[in-house]
């Protein structure tokens, strides 16, 4: 076969940041500059972040979320009545703090460098959550474009911490209401605007099911409130729908991992998508946006069930590792996963960002562009003809 | 690194800690002065609680609920953790003011670990009750170059009043008094 359209290679989201964007992005936190300000300095490091991707071959290009401090916190420029505080900050309101210092300890992270976005009163959206960046990426590339936004379950379990969001929400119900609306608008505004591909990052989910009571990983502080897995991820379904019920004509994708916040294997979580499956499935997206490169990421035998009906994003290269995979090992991960999903509904992306959090990127741009084009390589010899598994 | 003269700088006049540091060096009664003595009184609050006063201020100690206490405060031995690390802070953002240097964020992790828990309980004469060590690391982020920082770092915890009490033999000297 010889398809151009299949194998279409996109990105998670997040590149890494160069070190001015990093000056600028402090001196914005501290209060020493304008977010416009901070913006003007980030138009450069998106082009550069752009080029690098359509240097490498990536048919579906983000912005590299250059604009961002990571993937759910920049919220706080976009909407009123959240505010971004440190882990550091939030001790004085944790319950058990001692199981946060277990966090800590076992991240080998300081608390002053994991930040979460808060509600301290009524949220109301201030501006749209991602418009300035579609626009400004559809400015300055042909290619079709991708919006990574934070989960509607994310955003809201994050956001919702006893003792700070109470007064305004009483319970994370409450606040879940007010996210899942900003996030159906936001995306029927992206939408209107042309963008081609919206992705929800949902990694919490995996927190949810594989993350250890007691040694949380913040990639949400107030999990340390969750309740029974089951419980939480019929909430994320729930959420999910709710944000997207009827919305067509724009491509929906949830993006699932194990953490990407180290380049220590040991620290992540691990366990195989069967747990989160019957979930997944029944969210109104199109697309599963989902990490296979590491073992941690388990068979992908337990799709078997699940039949083929969603668009598989499918992670083949580690983001975190130095190694550059080759195409060749690249190519067999395909044609492995072909033997259990649609090849015309394989996407082909890393496992994650390369730069999830701003100061703390996983790999430098020199490496992301490597595995991209390691990635798009093994797309271009794959759509001129490999046998594809029946 | 910039200089920054009678401006705040981390929440400090830089000026003012050169002025301290030159009134140290100059006038004997000043040094005399901070070094003491320093005081602190512990009074007994009832089951394994207690408070020290020292100077206008207070600190609460508790045992943890194993021990048949209320775990309402640290333990004692928490607190040395939390001094330590307090004091070696202090040098560092002393120090780093005089340069100069911009401190966005500063924090100490530290751990210890008993020796033999079983000599504190009189069952054991091995080992020794206390920590053997006391592991202490700092994550800072700052204006200046990691090797700047790092050096500061060394200088901090190398001549750390706390560190430098508990990293050495001091010399405890108990009385006792029964009313």
């Amino acid at each position: 076969m010889d398809d151009s359209s299949l194998f279409p290679v996109t990105v998670v989201g997040s590149w890494p940041r160069p070190p001015w964007l990093i000056q600028a992005l402090r001196k914005r936190q501290a209060g020493e500059s304008s977010f416009k300000e901070f913006n003007t300095v980030a138009d450069d490091a998106v082009l550069a972040s752009v080029k690098q991707q359509e240097d490498a071959g990536v048919d579906i290009v983000s912005d590299g979320e250059q604009r961002r401090d990571n993937f759910y916190s920049f919220v706080v420029e976009k909407l009123d009545g959240i505010k971004l505080m440190t882990v550091a900050q939030l001790l004085d309101f944790v319950k058990d703090r001692a199981s946060f210092e277990e966090s800590l300890r076992a991240l080998d992270v300081p608390a002053f460098a994991m930040k979460s976005p808060v509600a301290i009163g009524q949220v109301h959206a201030r501006d749209s959550l991602a418009l300035d960046e579609l626009k400004f990426l559809k400015e300055h590339t042909d290619r079709q474009t991708k919006i990574p936004l934070p989960g509607p379950y994310m955003l809201t379990r994050s956001s919702w911490f006893p003792g700070l969001s109470d007064k305004a929400y009483p319970e994370i119900e409450d606040l879940g209401r007010e996210v899942s609306g900003i996030l159906r608008r936001e995306v029927l505004a992206l939408k209107d605007a042309g963008a081609d591909f919206v992705q929800f990052d949902e990694p919490v989910l995996s927190q949810v099911v594989y993350g250890a009571e007691g040694a949380e990983t913040f990639m949400c502080a107030a999990l340390a409130s969750r309740k029974d897995p089951t419980q939480e991820l019929s909430y994320a379904l729930e959420l999910m729908n709710r944000t997207v019920q009827g919305i067509s004509g724009i491509k929906l994708g949830v993006h699932v991992c194990r953490g990407n916040w180290s380049r220590r294997e040991d620290v992540l979580l691990k366990g195989n998508y069967g747990p989160l499956l019957p979930y997944l499935t029944e969210m109104k997206v199109d697309q599963l946006v989902l990490e296979f490169a590491t073992p941690r990421a388990g068979e992908l035998e337990v799709f078997k069930e699940y039949g083929d009906e969603k668009e598989i994003g499918l992670g083949v290269v580690n983001p975190r590792s130095s190694e550059v995979e080759s195409s060749d090992l690249i190519e067999k991960r395909v044609i492995d996963a072909t033997k259990l999903f649609d090849p015309s509904k394989i996407y082909l992306n890393p496992d994650c960002g390369f730069g999830t959090f701003a100061e703390r990127p996983v790999n430098d741009a020199t490496t992301a562009s490597a595995k991209l084009r390691s990635i798009s390589t093994a797309a271009k010899r794959l759509r001129q003809g490999i046998p594809i598994a029946a | 690194m910039q200089e920054v003269q009678g401006k705040l700088l981390n929440g400090l006049e830089a000026s003012k800690l050169d002025q301290f540091v030159q009134d140290l060096k100059t006038k004997p009664d000043v040094a005399k002065a901070v070094n003491g003595p320093w005081r602190s009184r512990v009074e007994w609050q009832g089951g394994l609680k207690a408070k020290g006063y020292m100077r206008n201020h207070v600190a609460s100690f508790d045992e943890p609920e194993g021990l048949g206490a209320t775990d309402s405060a640290a333990s004692a031995h928490e607190h040395i953790l939390s001094a330590v690390g307090a004091c070696m802070m202090t040098g560092f953002i002393f120090q780093a003011t005089r340069k100069g240097i911009k401190i966005h964020n500063c924090e100490i992790a530290l751990e210890g670990t008993f020796g033999n828990i079983l000599n504190w309980a009189g069952l054991s004469d091995e080992d020794t009750p206390g920590y053997p060590e006391i592991k202490a690391k700092m994550y800072v982020k700052a204006d200046a170059t990691p090797e700047t920082l790092e050096k500061i770092w060394n200088e901090a915890w190398k001549r750390s009043v706390v560190t430098q009490t508990v990293a050495r033999e001091v010399k405890v000297t108990p009385s006792f008094e029964a009313l």
